[in-house]
């Protein structure tokens, strides 16, 4: 059972897998740090991307890239217009808290409720066959989707953090997170480095649901699941890091799978929220590097 | 008939829930969203009860009540020590974790859900006796949330609310407060869970995940958050409106999403139009 074969191929299924749920995890830690908002409305966005590229590239046949860059712009639009007319507004009302919370957790409701009258409550996927092409590598099965999903999200990461470390819009945001007042006497505009976080978090989550979508299938309530995993990674990541929140997603992935090695697996899906509730209670702060060993000598 | 007897008691369960809730998140402003999952758990206990022991059922009622009243110190002791965002994830991950043991365990039916759970009332008069019992019980919970936050201790509650710091600082015991408002909180949505439970004679977990949270949430929200009368209006609106459209005959697949759009979009048009709710006052907003 615990023959080495056996868990080289979990982990590197497990990795192929994350590939999608780093995508989600950094694009919710994104949100959070620079607009300091619990973006539970990022799972209608994901839910609106997957149908919208369903849509186009089932319904009405056009090509991939096509069909891709048609869900990228309706998550982009939504994302933009629930920080422009939703958080936006709340914000500047100066809202409890509880208020932006309860708006991203019914915004999510209403896209499901919408995504299911439109599209019922069948699973569906991106394409008519999920059957990709197989290598054999060492012993280990290798797909043709596993590479790809690997190179898109190393390629999106990267893209991201070369945005935020050369560009001048990235930099802006990162003023933002740290101090919005501060960054804002300096004539930075804090509302455009929401709105930019928020079309950022979305180019990401469309990508993500691209690869969900070309592997499995999803219902309209499917992205309320999803959604906790990225909130899951972003705790344990540490609030504030995208690094530690894409790190967080890979381990997160590895211990589900790994854990139908000892437990049965219809009890996998309780170990992520068992997870979620220890994480929360004793790391509220993610699990850090100890001080002592962070230090440079 | 029967149609208006089963809408009123809905609407007195929903009273009790919508009331019990805000006492946690409107006067306590510890935001948790887990209360379905103590309807769950009262709910369950009270009918395993009845149906393996055969303990007399207003007996299983008031067990399960105490089940889930224990059950929520138990968790608010860990729980409570962080709060803000935090609980209320912390309260998603024991909500959606509980649903998935419920889905695994087989002497409660697992996902396919508990059938024949002995009813609380039986013969031609089951159906008034529920409304009555119901309607009462949903009147007295009222009346016990309203003394509990209003008076000296109810001050307390919205001094510990409004400024937890400065209120330790006094030295008042938060920590105490808070349990109290969780344990009295929950125990309230435990017996509208066992009532529940003996009425509909089934139970599946589907019933208590996220988006029953968001229901109540609504109600509250609606109603007025942190107002006593709030959650008894919401309650009654939310529960009878949308029954409007079962009178439309739509088919199910159309139907369930339709009225939860309804519910969601009204929870919307409130966020901005009236955040504090119909019996909200301006002040609060």
């Amino acid at each position: 059972m615990f023959d080495a074969q056996v868990l080289l191929q979990i982990g590197w299924t497990s990795v192929a897998t994350s590939t999608y749920y780093v995508l989600f995890a950094v694009a919710f830690a994104l949100t959070l740090k620079v607009a300091r908002v619990w973006n539970f409305a990022q799972a209608g966005v994901m839910g609106l991307a997957f149908y919208a590229m369903y849509v186009a590239m089932l319904r009405w046949e056009w090509p991939h890239w096509f069909g891709f860059l048609f869900g990228l712009a309706v998550a982009v639009a939504a994302s933009v217009a629930s920080e422009a007319w939703g958080y936006g507004v709340l914000r500047r009302r100066r809202s409890h808290g509880l208020l932006m919370f309860i708006f991203a957790i019914v915004v999510a409701e209403f896209v499901a409720y919408f995504l299911s009258l439109v599209f019922g409550t069948e699973p569906q996927s991106l394409q008519k066959s999920l059957v990709s092409d197989v290598y054999m590598v060492g012993g280990i099965v290798i797909t043709l989707w596993d590479l790809k999903a690997l190179a898109i999200t190393a390629i999106a990461c990267a893209g991201l953090w070369a945005f935020l470390r050369y560009s001048r819009q990235g930099q802006f945001m990162h003023a933002v997170a740290d101090n919005g007042e501060l960054a804002e006497l300096y004539g930075i505009s804090a509302n455009r480095a929401y709105v930019v976080a928020m079309a950022l978090a979305a180019c990401l989550v469309s990508v993500g649901i691209y690869l969900y979508g070309t592997r499995a299938s999803m219902i309209p309530t499917g992205p309320l699941e999803i959604i906790l995993l990225a909130v899951i990674a972003t705790i344990l990541g540490g609030i504030g890091s995208l690094v530690g929140a894409g790190i967080a997603a890979v381990f997160l992935s590895l211990l589900q799978s790994s854990s139908i090695l000892v437990i049965p697996s219809q009890w996998q899906s309780s170990l992520t929220y068992l997870v979620l509730f220890v994480v929360i209670l004793f790391f509220p702060t993610g699990l850090r590097v100890p001080g002592w060993l962070g230090k440079k000598r | 008939m029967e149609y208006v007897y089963s809408v009123l008691i809905l609407i007195g369960i929903n009273i009790i829930m919508a009331s019990s809730f805000n006492l946690i998140i409107g006067f306590g402003g510890l935001i948790s969203i887990a209360h379905p999952i103590f309807f769950a758990l009262a709910g369950y206990c009270s009918a395993i009860v009845a149906m393996k022991s055969g303990v007399p059922i207003p007996l299983a009622i008031v067990l399960g009540t105490l089940f889930s009243t224990a059950l929520s110190v138990a968790l608010s002791l860990p729980s409570l020590r962080v709060s803000g965002d935090y609980l209320l994830i912390a309260s998603i991950g024991f909500q959606l974790g509980f649903v998935e043991v419920i889905k695994n365990i087989e002497f409660a039916g697992a996902a396919s859900g508990l059938t024949g759970i002995p009813p609380l009332f039986t013969g031609p008069l089951r159906s008034p006796a529920f409304v009555v019992t119901i309607l009462a019980l949903a009147a007295l919970v009222v009346w016990l949330v309203h003394r509990m936050t209003h008076g000296n201790y109810g001050r307390a509650i919205q001094a510990m609310r409004d400024d937890e710091e400065c209120f330790s600082s006094l030295g008042r015991n938060a920590m105490a407060i808070k349990c109290a408002i969780f344990a009295v909180g929950s125990g309230l949505a435990g017996l509208a869970g066992a009532l529940y439970a003996h009425y509909s004679q089934f139970l599946s977990p589907e019933q208590f995940g996220i988006i029953q949270s968001g229901l109540i949430l609504t109600m509250v929200v609606v109603g007025g958050m942190g107002t006593t009368a709030g959650p008894v209006v919401g309650a009654l609106l939310l529960t009878a409106l949308p029954q409007a459209i079962t009178f439309v005959n739509l088919p199910t697949s159309i139907m369930a999403p339709l009225q939860g759009m309804i519910y969601t979009g009204l929870v919307l048009i409130f966020l901005y139009v009236k955040p504090s709710g119909l019996m909200g006052k301006r002040a609060r907003e």
